[in-house]
């Protein structure tokens, strides 16, 4: 009990004085806690009086745990929440030390944990979720734990045995076994066929192989990359039948489909994010939450940094956007297509331990699609400049196109100077913070100086 | 104008971080410099007539991956083996390296054979050898730097201490973490575990085998490219390792 009451006090203390230093306070509390007591995590999240619920998967697990986090908080509940990014155990504490009181004794309602994949074996020895919510597995983040078949193998095994829901992307091949011979109870969402699928794909899939036999396996549509009607002609693995069916999607200037009944709007924009939406809406309905208030709570739902996200200096739109892995890239291609206006792209590439050391992923991407969304100058920025230059050259754009800017803050002036209508800044994680901050400060300063020149002209 | 056929062997097994730029950035240089470039892609099953071929051009895999290709590529090893005999251009990475020598042990004791064109063998080990590298080689004549970035789990020696590694390392781990060499090179062929890709950041190494193919065309390399852009990347990556 002191040993609870010691570790909740250190973690809050540190949380305060990193505050006050004005550092991220995502990881560093949740450690101090846990090395005073090794279960502070398992007692903190006895705390919780309704559902715990963990979000996994490679893309859209910050999106989707967001939506269902702003659904939750419609409705009035009390919820935990860990930041974006702090994914691991550490980070999943910092938010149970931040949120409960000093004897760890407050209720929440909810949990909504965010977690990497290969995280979940570790997080289910800890707490006891209801539902483990799966959105897909991509090519990501090799570097750190090896080839995709071994992560999935590892939540498979965690998950056998216990009683718990999940809730299953049909679309993906990767996900939609996770609960066969597992004894979990499944639920699946998957989208029926749209206006945006292909017969073809043109994007670097993972799991062409069945999962059950090694066969290839077949599509009858793509809807991105790996995510599909596919089947296997061998063994006849195939998509379940979705409890959850997107329909009628659009993408024109936001996003708009049809969930069962229920009609949603998002000013999100670009595929992933209708599978992120349709993810949250089937975790909310399990959790018996209204169609009003789940419509709602969506429509209400902005973008945050990173994700679309849009500043203007000097008259010039400025889209921020975060790229971290092939799939992403592809998607924020496919995005740029639709926005007609001539763009400068500005792409800072860091190779630092949240970004992955291994910058090759951009050779997996499409880069290709560069051709067709009507820009004018490529801006190539961060630690490897270099080498997203030289995708880009490869990828069929002019070199007298090519700017290479390592410095952030040169590199996005300078798209910001090209005669583009507007400018796309797609950052990797790490650079991703620093450029928000440039964006803001030059929009502050630019709108400052028209306000002065404005009141100059007057006088 | 001229077009090379380059096969790219089982496209959808052995394609790991982004190893299809080596292709990308064959292709374009070769257009660069004039030629038209025909990628083929090769799948499991499939009968190749490598006397057709310019180039054979194979990426790394998973170990499962690599035990379905041995096992379709052993039929065809020996037509392989007398192209690469006769200078025909072959490169391979990291799976496909391993895949080149007597066999790979993985950490749990599984052996999976390879094509023992040379007396190497690959055994697994817990800890994946993961980086950024940076070699010396002598492949096109003169001394140059390669960077790329490796991360194999496997640690291969060479039994058959005539045969030449592709290069020597500088920083990073390379065969085995331990005796500096990195890779075999044989003719105009190349095994490695650069990832990186290798070839669109190490244009001279992209040139050597561009002329290894049209010399055994008897075709003429004229004019130089502008790779300024690929310089840049290079020595970005350089000066990181090397601090220079």
């Amino acid at each position: 009990m002191l040993r609870k009451i010691i570790a909740i006090m250190l973690g809050k203390i540190v949380w305060f004085i990193l505050k006050i230093l004005g550092r991220q306070a995502t990881v560093l509390p949740g450690r101090v806690a846990r090395l005073i007591d090794r279960d502070i995590l398992k007692k903190l999240s006895r705390n919780i009086s309704e559902e715990i619920i963990v979000i996994t998967g490679t893309n859209g697990k910050t999106t989707t745990s967001n939506m269902l986090a702003g659904i939750l908080k419609e409705k009035g509940y009390r919820i935990v929440h860990n930041q974006a990014g702090a994914n691991m155990l550490t980070g999943i504490t910092t938010a149970f030390i931040k949120e409960t009181d000093i004897k760890g004794r407050k209720k929440h309602h909810y949990a909504i944990l965010e977690t990497d994949e290969a995280n979940v074996p570790l997080l289910l020895n800890e707490v006891k979720p209801r539902m483990i919510l799966i959105t897909n597995f991509f090519r990501d983040q090799l570097d750190r734990y090896g080839e995709l078949d071994h992560t999935v193998r590892l939540i498979k095994e965690s998950i056998k045995g216990k009683s718990l829901e999940l809730v299953l992307n049909a679309d993906d091949p990767m996900v939609a076994h996770l609960a066969s011979d597992t004894g979990a109870t499944a639920w699946y969402y998957g989208f029926s066929d749209t206006d945006y699928d292909s017969l073809e794909s043109r994007e670097s899939r993972e799991g062409r192989y069945c999962i059950f036999c090694g066969h290839e396996i077949s599509y009858r549509r793509y809807h991105y990359a790996q995510l599909g009607s596919f089947f296997c002609p061998k063994c006849g693995y195939h998509n379940p039948e979705p409890h959850f069916t997107g329909y009628d999607l659009s993408l024109q200037g936001g996003i708009s489909l049809r969930i069962n009944d229920l009609k949603i709007t998002s000013s999100y924009q670009g595929f992933y994010n209708a599978y992120n939406i349709l993810a949250a809406v089937a975790a909310a309905k399990l959790l018996g939450i209204e169609n009003e208030v789940i419509e709602q709570a969506i429509k209400k739902y902005l973008p945050p940094s990173g994700r679309m996200e849009t500043f203007i200096i000097n008259g010039k739109p400025a889209v921020l956007v975060l790229v971290k892995n092939p799939t992403g890239l592809n998607q924020t291609l496919h995005t740029l297509q639709y926005d007609k206006r001539s763009k400068d792209v500005f792409f800072a590439l860091n190779d630092n331990a949240a970004d992955g050391r291994d910058v090759s992923w951009i050779w997996d991407a499409d880069v290709e699609m560069i051709n067709d969304i009507n820009y004018k100058m490529v801006i190539c920025s961060g630690k490897r400049s270099g080498d997203i230059a030289v995708r880009m050259k490869y990828a069929g754009v002019d070199s007298e196109r090519i700017i290479i800017r390592t410095l952030l803050k040169e590199g996005i002036e300078e798209a910001l100077r090209s005669e583009g209508e507007t400018a796309y800044i797609l950052s990797t994680y790490t650079a991703l913070f620093a450029c928000r901050d440039i964006l803001q400060e030059l929009q502050t300063s630019a709108s400052a100086g028209e306000k002065g020149s404005k009141s100059l002209s007057a006088v | 104008m001229e077009t090379i056929k380059i096969a790219h062997l089982y496209p959808d097994l052995l394609n790991l971080y982004g190893d299809r730029g080596n292709l990308i950035c064959l292709q374009k240089r070769l257009n660069w410099y004039g030629f038209a470039c025909h990628i083929i892609p090769v799948e499991l099953g499939e009968d190749i007539d490598f006397s057709t071929l310019d180039m054979v051009f194979m990426g790394g895999g998973s170990d499962r991956e690599q035990n379905l290709v041995y096992r379709d590529l052993f039929r065809q090893a020996d037509a392989l083996w007398v192209e690469i005999e006769e200078g025909m251009p072959l490169l391979a990475i990291c799976g496909s390296y391993q895949l080149l020598g007597r066999y790979y042990e993985s950490i749990d004791g599984k052996m999976m054979y390879g094509l023992s064109f040379f007396d190497f063998y690959t055994e697994g080990e817990e800890k994946r050898l993961i980086g950024n590298i940076i070699l010396e080689t002598e492949v096109t004549g003169e001394k140059k730097t390669v960077v790329g970035f490796e991360n194999h789990g496997g640690r291969t020696y060479f039994n058959d201490d005539t045969l030449k590694p592709f290069g020597k390392v500088l920083r990073g781990y390379g065969n085995n973490g331990q005796d500096k060499t990195e890779g075999i090179s044989y003719k105009n062929l190349i095994g490695t575990y650069l990832h990186g890709p290798l070839l669109p950041k190490n244009p001279a190494i992209a040139d050597f085998f561009i002329q290894a193919i049209l010399k055994r065309k008897g075709l003429e390399l004229k004019g130089e490219l502008d790779d300024r852009i690929e310089n840049f990347a290079h020595e970005q990556v350089k000066r990181m390792l090397l601090g220079t």
